[in-house]
């Protein structure tokens, strides 16, 4: 009993009942927790790509220039120093080492650090107070990932799946590239108590080879012992099997679903493999996000395949700047800023800039929204000789496209970069925003768990409108 | 489509909206601001409180609509306030929605007198004996249970489904008590055995089998959240997690009495050790519940991470006891159940006032290792091992120092030394021994060194003079880096602490000073053998004298003894409520105590110890209705899918309500009456003819009952995660039963004293019970979070059963199946085919093959090269392991 080749429309309306979740209530039955939805009101974005800076960039350094820091380096902070991580090595204020210019039609001034990414500065929406509640990685990490810095909650990600659900059934539906396992980990993509189907999918970890991860980005993608044609045979007889066994429960929908998830599965192969290959993106293009380069190549990858994957449907794709201690790169410069950021900019600055060219030439910039940022920010003082220490009590994050206003910059820290002082952006009314530009009141989108109804942003968070074009 | 998707999204949208989070966050505030000023505090203006909750519930006249504060407010009234000026607009609006939406207040907090509905809950009443009903069917009731259940059936005009066939019932009931298919003499013994007993024969033998406790004691880690680190920041492993588990395995094989199962866990190590016994030492184990949850350990703000820590366990105990969420009551008293800040603080104090940690300051808090041996013996051990650490960090101080002290003395000479190596007449006051070395380093290995170009370029009395200048900065700064180390080190052994190792000191901005002065081949660093000459006479005496006293320690250290994760008593602490859950804003005091709406008013304050005692007392005694009642629905839950109360860990009256609840308090009474045996549940269960039903839905029963709450039909249920894994090794004959004891990797991770170690992850390598694959928080297997086992952190009520593509993709590709299926061919081969068929479907399906099935199978293999080729016969095993015969359970 061979299966008829099915057209695409057919295979969709079969596919979206092979993704049935057991548990929801009958009511759903037949639809799948992972369809298209409509959110609350009309969207200004349909997907979201994350551009996760592990270890967080100083805002001083890059985006939020501090004449006042310059002039009065190395006299001490003239007020209180906040809790610090790094208790006791603080020291006063440090100017940054490199110039800031003011770049296109906006004028926004951008550090030395982004040659590329300045020439893109008229797309941004840069917030210049954000603030968080931890000094510390990990609660930082979590709260910026799942809105808290202390329980196991769902993760943002997982929030918009299950609010939106995907527009192809044939990729996760959330994507995390070459996360980093420390930190949480898991937790960072994870559902706490949503279902599972929610969760993100990791294409590797921050330590994984990148040229294997490019060969064999997905798990059980391929079975190794048989052909496409053995496995066509071997299906065909698993289908008659389940046939056989299920003909007495005509009233069990589930059993037929299972049984649509291995169709489903089988074009997986084919489908994701390819929405992973860079056959086919031209050596320009590749240029473009610089694979041609050793520095570049590993965050290229990670922004063309985000590219590649909102292209098809995927809803929220996080790219992670790979955080490695030790002090070799990274953002978290707690000694050695210069080096570090100058090493760890040069890495992202090309494949960030070429990303947002993409997606504008092709017309995804409209309906994505770019976020960029790492957990905190840094403080304006030193750490030991030349470092800068944790500090989320003021620091930059920007958006760009999906609606958010472009060359634009809001709120402000006080003169020397350390609080936020104007137009305060707490990481609840990030996410609140977030939900906002992709058609959701962040109060009524809820799940009930434990006795009451869970949002992503607890019982906080305002959207920040002026942000909004 | 179309009207599903709608469907649902009307589900997001109506979700409640949250009226009293509005009231707080925008209302409240503004009424604080603009009004309270004077209308509030002890003599309130016009009898007008608007600072207070009750306040405003008693002016709610001026709230119904058409609202006389707004018209007051608007300027509209004879009366125009505030009196400063007219409000905001925007404030006004806030104002009106609020009106509008009828003015919602929180509720009132529960009076010791409350009689309203929420204490008449029906949870809180006390469980009371009920009889089971008198049912037309009388003949269908072999239990007490199938009254119940059929009295429902019948007053919707249903009948129970046809009995199970007999291996169908088999392969249900193996599956359900031990996680595993039944083996080929088990299908043979019970096919063969026609006796009336043989059902119960099959009950008593799986039972009895140490299957069943690693089954149940899988249901019941998913409650504990258990897992092998601590997830969140630092993910550290808990290396003696593992003997919680086993004590879970074992309770349940023991048919350890519930109610002590519950004291345990919550007070095992201050509970009366067995006879004959010093210690308490599975007591002390059982505290791993509480010991074991995820927990932040790297916050800034010690005091509020210890209190996550504490909201953490208050939230995993109450809903795993009592099925109540009390953790909501951390900032405000709980919107929906009679549980108060004070209640919540009460239990607070009994938690902080218990040892959770080793120490809590420091960089990581440091976890608690509690020994379980003799407080004596652990002592002795202790100070020996502290001592040997502390010896270890000191003698590696001293040689730091004296390091730093050498580089102080010739941080001065370096540019004297750089330009030495190349002009011979400087070399006067230098060094000779120290020369040659700067030679040796600076004109070898230049291709390495790419700070020292500057110097190649241009080797002047400037450029050395720069290069001294950094040397110098980075000297001072090692030093000072040294010195704060030392005086921790010295604050550590103070405390009878653990030293902490050496910190990363940062080195500088390029290794130009860590290769001049740290490495021993530097030219100033200080190989071992030249520390006698270098180092100055008494500390290198001192350093000698610790090296001495090290080896002798060596020798005669005593074992380490075995340790548990768990808690201990700590020092009692007097507890406030922290007003919006902030410590830093302590309110009144509270004593220590157990919740009022379940321990009553009239309670008396724990005064002595943690009273974590008290605690385990109350929650383990049938005076308190909830603990047996939310452990028999998990129990009918474990067997039926759903329970009775379908939010097994929700009691509360945002819970559902029970679908039995006559049913329910039945069954909590057995529980308490036959002694809180858990195995006499599963009898009374599992005998019962409501867990002997087919699984087939008649059309009558879909159309009454769709879901199964009726209990009309047995519910067909996919195997968990754990039971595809140990189900694929127990079919290819490859799996070990080992049970207890860590798993290699964790041995592995076990510390010599307090180090750490990654978990391994992979469970593909092992070929042990899913249950004892480490568990690492961070990065729980994806094997496992595939088959929806959950997510380790946070207290499980039941798993879910998705039916996704990828775990499709698993089932034919993964190589882990693949090698099972192989192995289980391998063994078939000595057969005939027809033989093969059989026992394929036996191992895997738990019956035989029809004759169609033999066919179709036969006819599958033949189209291989080769009938006796293995390539055939892994594809029909892997077919068949792909199959709902395998996945599910009928």
């Amino acid at each position: 009993m061979r299966i008829a080749p099915l057209s695409r429309r057919e295979l969709l309306r079969r596919t979206a009942c092979g993704f049935g979740l057991l548990s929801l209530p009958r009511l759903l039955q037949g639809s799948s927790p992972l369809s298209p939805r409509e959110p609350h009101f009309a969207p200004r974005a349909k997907r979201i790509i994350f551009l996760f800076m592990h270890g967080g960039p100083s805002q001083v350094d890059t985006f939020d220039p501090k004449p006042l820091l310059q002039r009065d380096h190395g006299k001490p902070l003239p007020f209180k120093t906040p809790a610090a991580f790094a208790r006791g090595r603080i020291g006063g204020l440090l100017k940054s080492p490199w110039q800031f210019k003011q770049f296109g039609q906006s004028g926004i001034p951008v550090s030395e650090l982004f040659p590329h990414l300045s020439t893109c500065v008229d797309q941004l929406c840069i917030v210049r107070s954000m603030v968080g509640d931890s000094v510390a990685h990990g609660g930082a990490i979590m709260q910026l990932h799942t809105g808290s810095n202390v329980f196991v909650r769902p993760s943002m990600g997982a929030w918009m799946v299950y609010g939106l659900g995907t527009e192809n059934q044939s990729l996760p539906a959330f994507i995390t590239l070459k996360p980093s396992m420390g930190h949480g980990g898991a937790k960072n993509w994870g559902t706490a108590f949503l279902p599972a189907v929610y969760q993100g999918t990791p294409i590797g970890h921050g330590g994984s080879n990148l040229e294997e991860l490019i060969k064999a980005p997905l798990e059980n993608l391929r079975n190794a012992t048989l052909t496409n044609e053995q496995q066509r045979y071997e299906l065909d007889f698993l289908e008659k099997v389940n046939r056989q066994a299920a003909a007495e429960r005509q009233y069990d929908s589930d059993l037929d679903a299972r049984l649509r998830t291995f169709e489903l599965a089988f074009r997986m192969q084919t489908e994701a493999p390819e929405a992973f290959s860079l056959a086919g993106e031209s050596t320009v293009t590749q240029k473009l996000y610089g694979l041609d380069r050793e520095e570049t190549r590993e965050f290229g990858w990670q922004c063309l395949m985000a590219r590649r994957l909102v292209e098809r449907g995927v809803r929220f794709v996080q790219c992670s700047h790979t955080y490695r201690p030790g002090n070799e790169v990274g953002w978290d410069a707690h000694s050695d800023l210069q080096k570090l950021h100058t090493k760890t900019a040069a890495m992202v600055d090309l494949p960030i800039a070429g990303l947002l060219k993409d997606l504008r030439a092709r017309g995804l910039l409209e309906d994505t929204v770019v976020l960029w940022g790492g957990e905190f920010g840094r403080t304006p003082v030193t750490e030991g000789a030349n470092g800068r220490d944790h500090s989320p009590y003021g620091y930059t994050m920007w958006m760009a496209g999906g609606g958010v206003k472009a060359g634009f910059v809001f709120g402000a820290t006080d003169d020397y970069g350390y609080h936020a002082v104007e137009n305060r952006v707490h990481l609840h009314d990030l996410h609140a925003t977030l939900l906002h530009l992709m058609g959701f009141d962040h109060e009524r989108l809820t799940y009930p768990y434990g006795g009451r109804n869970f949002r992503l942003t607890d019982v906080a968070g305002r959207v920040v409108r002026e942000v909004i074009a | 489509m179309l009207t599903t998707s709608r469907a649902l999204a009307f589900l997001l949208v109506m979700a409640p909206a949250c009226a009293e989070e509005f009231f707080e966050k925008q209302v409240r505030p503004l009424f604080a601001s603009r009004c309270a000023g004077c209308h509030g505090g002890k003599k309130p203006m016009a009898g007008l409180d608007f600072s207070t909750t009750e306040g405003l519930r008693q002016a709610s006249g001026l709230f119904s609509e058409p609202s006389r504060l707004i018209a007051v407010l608007g300027y509209e009234d004879r009366v125009k306030m505030p009196p400063t000026g007219k409000l905001p607009a925007a404030e006004l609006d806030t104002l009106r929605v609020w009106i509008s939406r009828g003015a919602p207040l929180p509720p009132a907090p529960p009076q010791a007198s409350e009689s309203g509905p929420r204490r008449n809950h029906w949870a809180f009443q006390p469980v009371a004996k009920v009889e089971p009903p008198p049912v037309r069917r009388s003949a269908w009731v072999r239990s007490p249970i199938d009254a119940f259940i059929l009295a429902k059936l019948e007053s919707h005009r249903l009948s129970p489904a046809a009995p199970a066939g007999k291996l169908t019932l088999l392969r249900r009931v193996t599956y359900d008590l031990t996680g595993l298919p039944p083996s080929l003499a088990e299908i043979e013994a019970f096919t063969l055995d026609s006796s009336p007993e043989a059902y119960e024969k099959v009950v008593d033998r799986l039972l009895a089998s140490p299957r069943y406790g690693e089954r149940w004691g899988r249901h019941w880690l998913d409650v504990a959240r258990y897992a092998e680190s601590t997830g969140a920041d630092e993910d550290r492993v808990y290396p003696f997690a593992w003997r919680y588990r086993d004590y879970v395995v074992e309770a349940f094989n023991r048919d350890l009495p519930y109610d002590q199962f519950v004291r345990e866990q919550i007070a095992g190590d201050l509970l009366p050790p067995p006879a004959g016994e010093a210690i308490h030492t599975r007591g002390i184990v059982a505290t791993g519940f509480l010991a074991l949850g995820p927990k932040l350990l790297a916050e800034v703000d010690r005091t509020k991470m210890l209190y996550d820590v504490v909201d953490e366990q208050i939230d995993t105990m109450s809903r795993a006891f009592l099925g109540l969420s009390i953790a909501c009551a951390r900032c405000h008293d709980h919107k929906f159940d009679p549980i108060t800040t004070r209640d919540y603080y009460s239990l607070a104090s009994i938690l902080v006032s218990t040892r959770q940690f080793q120490r809590l300051e420091g960089g990581a808090a440091q976890l608690l290792y509690v020994p379980l041996v003799d407080e004596e013996i652990a002592q002795k051990w202790r100070r020996h091992a502290l001592r040997e650490q502390h010896l270890k960090q000191e003698s590696e101080l001293f040689i730091q120092r004296e390091n730093a002290r050498f580089l102080m003395a010739h941080q001065a000479r370096v540019a004297d030394y750089m330009l030495a190596t190349r002009d011979p007449e400087r070399a006067a006051s230098l060094d000779p021994s120290i020369l040659k070395k700067w030679v040796a380093y600076l004109n070898s290995g230049k291709d390495s060194r790419p700070y020292l170009a500057e110097w190649y370029r241009d080797p002047s009395p400037g450029t050395a003079a720069a290069y001294q200048k950094r040397f110098t900065d980075q000297a001072l700064s090692w030093q000072a880096g040294i010195e704060r180390w030392a005086s921790e080190v010295e604050e550590a052994r103070k405390n009878e602490e653990e030293a902490p190792m050496r910190p990363r000191i940062p080195a500088g901005p390029d290794r130009f000073f860590p290769d001049v002065a740290l490495a021993g081949a530097g030219p100033l660093g200080i190989p071992e053998k030249e520390r006698p000459q270098r180092f100055a006479p008494e500390p290198m005496a001192r350093y000698q004298a610790a090296q001495a006293e090290l080896k002798a320690l060596e020798k005669t250290r005593p074992p380490e003894p075995p340790l548990a994760c768990g808690v201990r008593e700590g020092k009692a602490v007097t507890q406030h409520v922290f007003i919006r859950g902030n410590p830093a804003n302590p309110g009144e005091e509270v004593p220590k105590r157990l919740p009022a709406i379940l321990a009553g008013e009239r309670q008396a304050e724990i005064r002595a110890g943690s009273g974590r005692r008290e605690l385990a007392e109350f929650m383990g005694s049938p005076a308190n209705p909830l603990t047996a009642r939310v452990m028999v629905n998990r129990i009918w839950q474990g067997h039926f899918g759903t329970g009775l109360v379908a939010t097994a860990s929700n009691f509360g009256s945002m819970g559902e309500k029970p679908s039995h609840p006559e049913l329910l308090n039945y069954l909590a009474a057995e529980l308490v009456r036959r002694g809180w045996s858990v195995k006499a549940m599963h009898r009374l269960m599992v005998l019962s003819n409501t867990y002997q039903m087919s699984s087939l839905a008649t059309p009558a029963q879909q159309a009454v009952d769709p879901a199964g709450r009726h209990y009309s039909r047995f519910p067909r249920r996919r195997l968990a995660a754990e039971e595809v894994r140990d189900s694929l090794l127990a079919v290819s004959g490859t799996i070990d039963f080992s049970t207890e004891g860590s798993h290699d990797d964790v041995r592995e991770a076990i510390p010599v004293f307090m180090q750490e170690k990654r978990l391994g992850q992979d469970p593909d390598k092992s070929r042990r019970r899913t249950l004892y694959v480490p568990l690492r928080r961070s990065n729980v297997p994806a094997f496992l979070t595939l088959f929806d086992f959950g997510d380790a952190s946070t207290t499980g009520d039941g798993r879910g059963e998705s039916t996704i593509a990828p775990q499709a993709l698993y089932l034919m590709n993964s190589p882990f199946l693949t090698g099972r299926a192989s192995e289980l061919a391998k063994s078939l081969l000595p057969l005939t085919p027809k033989g093969r068929v059989e026992r394929a479907y036996l191992l895997i399906a738990g019956r035989p093959p029809s004759t169609r099935e033999i066919d179709a199978a036969l006819g599958y293999v033949a189209a291989f090269p080769d009938v006796a080729d293995l390539t055939g016969w892994t594809s029909l095993c892997r077919a068949l392991f792909a199959s709902n015969l395998f996945l599910y359970v009928m």
